[in-house]
């Protein structure tokens, strides 16, 4: 590539970098690209929440607890010998329950139930007759393992299959579709530039801003995902568990899924008119990948992307084998090989919407 | 090189529609005019020429460059467009600064190349407005300005007048002249047909997708042989002058002027006329002025096009 090209690719860039970031009908990718965020700082916030509440149950109690404590109460012990134990609840709730106890007797008594914190946990003890009848251990705050598969789920389901995708559609297509509906594609085709070096240029910028809006929106989530733990478990599981290593390979798929989607709907806005059969075709042959052949496998993105997603999702005995055959990647490949397969994949892309873009016809009362 | 705009054979249809056909051109420099109504294929051949939509059947050259080569064929060729949309968000000035930079010139020389533009059209006080609130004319203007900044020889302009006022638009004719003069193609597509008269070299009349004529107007007026030639003599008897010319076969209408000062005769044989006309003035009649009446672009296009179609 000479150096006047890598100038006119510049100059492409910067006219399209404002177009596609602060296009008005771009808003909706920036909702779908933040809407996970929503969940995981909501899930962030109602965790620290719950901790606070914790911290407060435990300052009350009137002695300390531990969580061994609790194991020593056992259904049918007399509530003095509870607080005995534990000492006065720091809360008590009671109510009047029923219980049918015969066809036509129902008995009314008082149940109470004394609430605990300690450690990690808040204990529930329920009294009745004076009695303990049961006890139950709420656990605060999440685990890292458990977090990291809720983000795997979310991430595999919702933003690379339909955020990023949409995302794409929405900011790929519009870069020549945008503009034959605006009347102002001529602007580019009048000028000594050759037309593929336009459409690099455009795709590029395209590539730049999904790049950006959907790594941002990422790395908030992750942000947000870690940032109810305690700072030193945090930094335990970024530098010696794999989850700095985790953050940079969803950046990275995040990125890779832009380059590949992008290239698949830029060749989709310059062969169609209307986006809505050719997104719903790349949604359903997306979504098909599972069960194709080997061979046509590697002719979507998700095959490889989700062979670079580094938690797995697992699969419980109960779920039904269609929805495990979405979950599972039962044909996976080395990573190398996957990042090589997108590349390979978009560049295929792009070199075919060359010949298309090199014939391409203003005519713009047609559109 | 070559210096001629040729097309071969073109013709190009939109499905079943025809937009030109069969059009053979070879168009020297000069300011050459496309006259026709709405609808005979003059944006059609423009787009043609320039490259944004590709003939059917021909070939097009330009100065020697085929149309499906744009990085060689701008750095020559201006097209100011019909199209009245603009990259948005641009200033008047980012609008051909922006243009110049897809050229791959460095900022400081596309910056100047774009202040020169946008002075040549008289618009440096609206430069840095946003396109979007621009009048017509502004438009317009700033359209000129992208299509002549980096002084192309060949200049391909859409109805370059539309919108101007009479200022701007004795300027910007001045401008075409003057780059005509240098040599350079001006291709211009006009309805307003006194404008063409004024301006061109020589015209191309299409109808309905067809060139029916092409050439220096008075060529194609003498081409003309259903219509006879008209011809205005101012003279002292008009009258007598009448009674005389009546005399010749040729003649088929003589006319009175409405002022009673002069005559209007319509023959099929003008150089005929002209040598009786000699005679007929040795004879005593004093002859003021004699002048063709009828090959002008107006009555070209009415006597090719049909008079339902002229736009004045």
């Amino acid at each position: 590539m000479n150096r006047l090209w890598w100038k006119q690719i510049r100059a492409v860039i910067r006219l399209e970098m404002k177009k596609t970031f602060f296009a008005k009908r771009g808003i909706w990718i920036y909702l779908l690209a933040l809407a996970p965020l929503v969940l995981f700082a909501g899930h962030a916030i109602e965790t620290a929440r719950h901790r606070q509440a914790l911290v407060r149950l435990i300052s009350q109690n009137e002695k300390p607890l531990a969580e061994q404590d609790f194991a020593a109460i056992t259904p049918g012990m007399a509530q003095e010998e509870v607080v005995e134990r534990l000492g006065n609840p720091p809360v008590r709730n009671s109510w009047k329950a029923r219980r049918r106890t015969g066809p036509d007797s129902i008995d009314v008594f008082m149940r109470e139930q004394y609430h605990y914190g300690a450690g990690q946990s808040e204990f529930f003890v329920e009294i009745e007759h004076g009695k303990v009848a049961a006890i139950h251990r709420r656990q605060e705050g999440c685990d890292f393992g458990q977090d990291s598969i809720i983000f795997a789920s979310v991430f595999q389901f919702f933003y690379l299959r339909l955020a990023i995708f949409f995302g794409c559609l929405g900011i790929f297509m519009n870069l020549f579709r945008g503009e034959l509906l605006d009347k102002s594609l001529h602007f580019y085709f009048l000028a000594p530039i050759r037309r593929e070096i336009v459409m690099i240029g455009k795709y590029l910028a395209g590539l730049i801003a999904a790049t950006i809006i959907f790594t941002t929106s990422t790395a908030l989530q992750m942000v947000a995902l870690g940032w109810h733990f305690d700072p030193n478990a945090l930094s335990t599981y970024l530098y010696q568990n794999h989850g700095l290593a985790h953050a940079t390979a969803y950046l990275g798929v995040t990125a890779l899924a832009c380059l590949g989607y992008g290239s698949f709907f830029l060749a989709a806005g310059l062969l169609f008119r209307n986006p809505i059969w050719p997104a719903a075709a790349i949604l359903l042959w997306e979504g098909l990948n599972p069960f194709l052949p080997s061979l046509l496998k590697k002719l979507s993105v998700i095959y490889y992307l989700k062979s670079l997603c580094p938690v797995e999702i697992p699969v419980g005995p109960g779920v039904p084998p269609v929805f495990a055959l979405l979950v599972s990647n039962a044909d996976p490949i080395a990573a190398p090989l996957a990042v090589f397969g997108v590349i390979t994949v978009a560049l295929a892309i792009l070199l075919a919407s060359s010949y298309q873009v090199r014939r391409m016809e203003i005519n713009y009362t047609t559109e | 090189m070559n210096d001629r705009i040729i097309l071969e054979d073109v013709s190009k249809f939109y499905g079943e529609v025809l937009g030109v056909n069969r059009v053979n051109l070879s168009i020297p420099p000069g300011i050459s005019s496309l006259v026709g109504p709405n609808g005979s294929g003059k944006t059609t051949l423009m787009n043609l020429m320039t490259g944004l939509i590709r003939p059917t059947r021909g070939r097009i050259r330009i100065l020697d460059l085929g149309t499906d080569e744009p990085e060689k064929l701008f750095k020559i060729v201006g097209y100011c467009t019909q199209f009245d949309s603009f990259p948005k968000g641009l200033t008047g000035y980012q609008f051909v600064y922006s243009y110049l930079q897809l050229f791959g010139h460095d900022s400081r020389i596309a910056e100047e190349m774009a202040w020169r533009a946008i002075e040549r059209v008289n618009l440096v006080q609206a430069a840095g407005r946003k396109v979007a609130g621009y009048s017509k004319g502004m438009r317009q203007r700033i359209r000129l300005a992208q299509a002549l900044c980096h002084d192309p020889r060949v200049l391909i302009l859409d109805e370059p007048l539309n919108g101007l006022d009479p200022l701007v638009r004795a300027e910007t004719i001045a401008v075409f002249r003057s780059l005509a003069a240098q040599g350079c193609h001006i291709i211009i597509s006009s309805h307003i047909l006194h404008e063409v008269e004024v301006i061109s070299d020589q015209v191309i009349l299409l109808s309905n997708g067809y060139v029916v004529a092409e050439g220096q107007i008075q060529g194609v007026r003498s081409e003309i042989q259903e219509h006879p030639m008209q011809i205005l003599i101012r003279c002292d008897r008009p009258g007598e002058l009448a009674s005389q010319v009546f005399q010749s076969a040729h003649i088929v209408e003589a006319r009175m002027h409405t002022d009673g000062r002069g005559l209007l005769i319509k023959t099929r044989d003008p150089d005929q006329f002209y040598l009786l006309l000699n005679r007929i003035a040795l004879n005593g009649i004093a002859v003021e002025s004699v002048a063709p009446a009828d090959d002008d672009v107006n009555s070209v296009y009415e006597y090719l096009i049909g008079s339902e179609e002229v736009k004045r």
